[in-house]
């Protein structure tokens, strides 16, 4: 069983298996990322997207109704690889970020020493939790580090929900992201639990 | 030396001569045009015609005109501007010249 997802190309629905639309998305994007020019890219986007759509439904039927990762794979190989596409030398000039959510500060409850205020600092800053530690515990050393971290302890919310998890690392809160969170968790869970056993 | 450049240049504008010659003759969209140039041999990954068409859009040789499809998604049908036709006349005339004159230099 696979999870599917429905998309939009040039005004059709299309339903497409989880790994085909990461594909899509991926290839997409690259091509966009070829085109600096708005308008030109928006011409070019729409065409291709028709061009895909066309070449989609031309693979459905009664029989088979959801776009599968070969349908995509076959796609790309008629539509061309994104640099062929663009016919430009160098590499895309401006990459999509993907992670556009906004970042929040808060405390992390499943990586945490004492309070989880280092590890959230560092999930916000984009730092590795060890640093801001030892960053802290120099602090300590010099005096204020300790106030600081009561401070905070108490002015930092803690990431209780999965949202809020997602907004410490600056992903955006979407389905797909949630979705990927909790697989991670689960194989999280699944490592600690085997490392047990042994 | 390498002549990947040189053969991707001139394909291209080739490729730009031959999209206007196919909508000298009836209006198209994409996929007839596609048919056409890959029948003869002129495209080999269908993605390298949407840059194109762009460009000649915005250079106001072409424009467009949507139209319902029985099957699949709507149709977007290319029409040759008259600057576009005066483009293309020209493009046939210097057509003409350099292969003449690249004849004459390789009968030699």
């Amino acid at each position: 069983m696979k999870k599917t997802f429905s998309v939009n190309l040039g005004n059709q629905v299309y339903y497409i298996d989880d790994d085909a639309y990461q594909r899509l998305q991926e290839y997409l994007d690259r091509i966009e990322g070829y085109f600096s020019d708005q308008k030109e890219r928006e011409d070019i986007m729409n065409d291709i997207e028709l061009r895909i759509s066309e070449l989609f439904s031309e693979r459905l039927g009664i029989g088979k109704q959801v776009v599968t990762l070969k349908d995509v794979e076959e796609m790309i190989s008629i539509m061309g690889d994104p640099r062929v596409i663009s016919g430009k030398e160098e590499e895309p000039r401006f990459t999509r970020e993907r992670r556009t959510g906004p970042r929040r500060i808060y405390r992390d409850p499943d990586d945490r020493m004492i309070g989880g205020v280092c590890s959230g600092l560092g999930a916000y800053l984009g730092i590795d939790t060890v640093i801001v530690r030892i960053l802290f515990i120099l602090f300590l050393i010099f005096g204020i580090g300790f106030l600081v971290y009561i401070i905070l302890w108490i002015v930092v919310p803690e990431a209780k929900t999965t949202a809020q998890k997602l907004e410490m690392r600056g992903d955006s809160v979407n389905v797909s992201n949630i979705g990927n969170f909790f697989k991670e968790e689960f194989e999280n869970v699944k490592k600690s639990f085997r490392g047990k056993k042994k | 030396m390498d002549f990947e450049n040189a053969k991707a240049q001139m394909r291209k504008g080739v490729l730009e001569f031959c999209i206007l010659s196919i909508l000298s003759r009836s209006d198209a969209y994409a996929t007839d045009i596609l048919n056409k140039l890959k029948e003869s041999k002129l495209i080999v990954v269908e993605g390298t015609l949407y840059p194109l068409l762009s460009r000649q859009k915005n250079a106001g040789l072409l424009s467009y005109r949507w139209e319902e499809s029985s099957q699949g998604p709507p149709r977007k049908y290319y029409v040759l501007t008259d600057k576009g036709r005066e483009a293309l006349k020209e493009l046939e005339s210097s057509w003409r010249e350099l292969i003449d004159a690249v004849d004459s230099i390789l009968r030699k």
